[in-house]
């Protein structure tokens, strides 16, 4: 008995062998552990919708990243946190990332509040972080030398706007903005614009978050009469605006919104009232540059159905710069990574990236679209316009 | 001999606390850095349930705004900082005064009603404070935030939000001792009665308002110093009250050790769950509180002192 025992054992352990050794060759590739990159997102809460779309990004890039044979011959695998929107709750994961788990690498939260929040977690350990969705200036002239933004900054999401309406000849502007954060920032940095530009801006004000009445501000707004008019907006109150113009018949020359105008809601919810309007956008699927045709397709197939935002785009391209920036640095040191992110100067299928000393993206620039025929034409700037805009927007009356 | 037994186990529990605390205070040694931000945002929760316990528990007042006096504390303490240079330790407990300051002010009036007036009175707070302190830009800096220049002060403040909960603890236990406790739980109980026996309900109110709402205020000022970066929306969410809500109710509300057990249990919880379900965390967080009210309404210590007959001062 005890015998056929231990012959069992026997048996059982040369099997394992066997098998070990018919299994083994099969990994020879990533015979190292795999690289972990820790990041947490708003999975959950109130910016869920976005920062699944991000997490999303991140995903196809390590995909991409794993088939085109690893990092530093080396597998690429996500240690993902769900912040639930909180930044209190980011503080901690990150902590715990880097801590705790010991990953590799980071990448950033999303939002810009999370990641100011985060900024100080991950500067003390002197470990980089790609932040795709931060977009506020003030997080990088803090004097931190380990984030580096990617996107455009809120300052500049009208630029389009303003600038088209100087080469056109028109003299005044109004904007108004939901008060919180980033419209706030884009407010200033649009009245700065349009000073630069030669253009008066004849009315600014305000609006609680939240704000679904808006015949008072749009009143004043129809008082001033400006050539152009701004919103710096999110997408509830984008789509009240453009309805309560034409309630109110506000009747600019031109008409802008920021945040919410791209996406294709709103364009069903107005239908013929969101023609000419003009809207702000990190980036859209059709944009010329290098790659991202195929990571639209790819996309596509991997996430069937499921929103694509310029947040999916950023998020891809952010882990993208990281990935090439551990490859050039042929090493996971935090010191040696950051230097090479600063030196970085490339185009990614979201658009230019190259940051100044305070990891401030300069090279990165935001389009601007007009609906026409229920469709997003870009029509700004020139280099990258698929069509020509439609001006002067005519009288509610007339359309 | 149910005395001596009674105090000997009373003897083992207090010598498991005095263990447990210098368990505590020597944690930062060996800790990283998560498990010191771990511990110190759990002594907050543990102080903002234990306080929102101190009013609503004892008399039944139910606080739905208890967030606001936290956010106060918050940008008082954050201003002070980054604006008038302040050590963080003095200004947090400004801020703490600053939400005295609030409480009286709020609660004067709306505790001298009866009913539901208080609760939609804080609910309401909650969100006045929310909107002023947008409005006031030039000293809140509005919707932009308040940003406090980056200093790395974990291990001081796990320490300051230790002694906060402890602190928050050791007063709810002086209250639930005391005459001045019995006072408010009579008004829980039946406050018509409590004023016939010539309790003077609206003055014990406030004062049990007044201490309830100085913890919260402490704790939004080391908030503020740890997160270094505070806006509007992040300091006055209404989840933050109902957190502390579902903390007190988890663990016995009108006890001492309820709000303790519930915000260690739910906050552990939490961080065991959601490092491992993505999406789902939410749902099953709310399973288990959906189970717990069902099927104990007074939580668990309340339960436990059902069950085996213990003190009410527990």
């Amino acid at each position: 008995m005890k015998t056929a025992k231990q012959l069992g054992t026997a048996n059982q352990w040369i099997l394992l062998l066997c098998l070990s050794l018919v299994l083994f060759p099969w990994q020879p590739v990533f015979a190292q552990a795999p690289i972990k990159i820790g990041a947490s997102l708003s999975l959950t809460g109130s910016y869920a919708a976005l920062g699944q779309n991000q997490h999303r990004g991140y995903q196809l890039c390590t995909k991409h990243a794993n088939e085109k044979g690893g990092v530093l011959g080396r597998k690429v695998e996500f240690v993902l946190y769900d912040d639930q929107s909180l930044p209190a709750t980011g503080v901690r994961l990150y902590e715990r990332l880097i801590t705790q788990d010991k990953v590799d690498a980071i990448m950033g939260p999303y939002s810009s509040a999370i990641t100011e929040a985060v900024a100080n977690v991950n500067e003390r350990y002197k470990m980089p972080m790609v932040a795709p969705m931060a977009s506020t200036t003030a997080i990088f002239r803090k004097g931190r030398k380990f984030i580096f933004m990617v996107q455009s900054a809120a300052e500049v999401y009208l630029e389009g706007l303003i600038d088209m309406a100087a080469k056109r000849g028109l003299k005044s502007v109004a904007i108004i903005n939901e008060d919180t954060l980033f419209p706030k920032a884009t407010v200033q940095g649009t009245i700065d614009l349009a000073k630069k530009k030669g253009l008066q801006v004849v009315f600014v004000e305000g609006y609680p978050k939240g704000n679904t009445d808006f015949s008072a501000i749009l009143t004043k707004v129809r008082a001033a009469s400006p050539d152009v008019f701004g919103a710096a907006t999110y997408f509830d109150d984008a789509v009240a605006i453009t309805r309560q113009m034409k309630e109110l018949n506000v009747n600019p020359k031109m008409y802008g919104v920021t945040v919410g105008g791209d996406l294709p809601k709103f364009y069903e919810l107005l239908g013929k009232n969101a023609e000419f309007v003009y809207g702000a956008t990190q980036w859209e699927p059709e944009l010329p540059y290098p790659g991202a045709k195929e990571f639209t397709e790819s996309y596509k197939k991997e996430f069937s159905g499921a929103d694509l935002s310029y947040h999916s785009a950023g998020g891809y391209a952010g882990c993208q710069i990281l990935v090439e920036a551990i490859k050039r640095a042929r090493s996971l040191d935090g010191e040696k990574i950051r230097a090479e992110i600063a030196k970085l100067d490339t185009t990614t299928v979201y658009g230019g990236f190259k940051v100044d000393e305070g990891g401030f993206q300069i090279s990165h620039k935001m389009v601007m679209f007009q609906w026409q025929n229920g469709k997003k034409v870009i029509v700004w700037p020139d280099e990258l316009a698929g069509g020509k805009a439609r001006f002067p927007t005519p009288q509610w009356s007339q359309r | 001999m149910t005395f001596v037994s009674l105090s000997r186990t009373k003897k083992t529990l207090l010598a498991g606390l005095v263990i447990g605390l210098i368990l505590l205070a020597i944690y930062p040694m060996a800790a990283t850095g998560y498990g010191i931000r771990f511990m110190l945002q759990l002594f907050m929760w543990v102080a903002l349930a234990q306080s929102w316990n101190l009013i609503s528990g004892l008399t039944g007042y139910v606080s739905f705004g208890h967030v606001a006096f936290f956010g106060t504390g918050a940008y008082a303490a954050a201003i002070l900082i980054a604006t008038h240079g302040w050590h963080w330790a003095p200004a947090s407990s400004m801020g703490g005064i600053a939400a005295v300051v609030l409480a009286l002010i709020i609660g004067y009036p709306c505790l001298r009603l009866k009913g539901p007036y208080f609760a939609i009175a804080m609910l309401g707070l909650n969100e006045v404070m929310r909107v002023l302190v947008s409005y006031f830009e030039g000293l809140t800096g509005g919707g932009l935030g308040l940003s406090l220049p980056t200093l790395y002060a974990s291990v001081q403040i796990y320490y300051a939000a230790g002694l906060a909960a402890i602190a928050a603890s050791v007063a709810a236990h002086l209250i639930i001792t005391s005459r001045f406790g019995l006072r408010l739980m009579t008004i829980r109980e039946d406050e018509v009665a409590a004023e016939a026996m010539g309790v003077n309900t609206a003055r014990y109110k406030l004062y049990a308002f007044l201490i309830s709402a100085f913890i919260p205020g402490v704790v939004g000022g080391l908030h503020a110093r740890d997160q270094g970066y505070i806006e509007p929306i992040s300091v006055f969410p209404l989840l933050t009250t109902i957190t502390m809500i579902v903390m007190a109710l988890f663990g016995g509300k009108g006890t001492v050790w309820g709000p303790v057990l519930g915000a260690v249990g739910l906050f552990c919880f939490q961080e065991l769950v959601w490092a491992r379900f993505l999406y789902l965390h939410q749902i099953l967080f709310g399973a288990i509180i959906v189970f717990v009210v069902l099927l104990m309404p007074r939580g668990i210590l309340g339960l436990v002192q059902q069950r085996y007959h213990l003190s009410r001062s527990l």
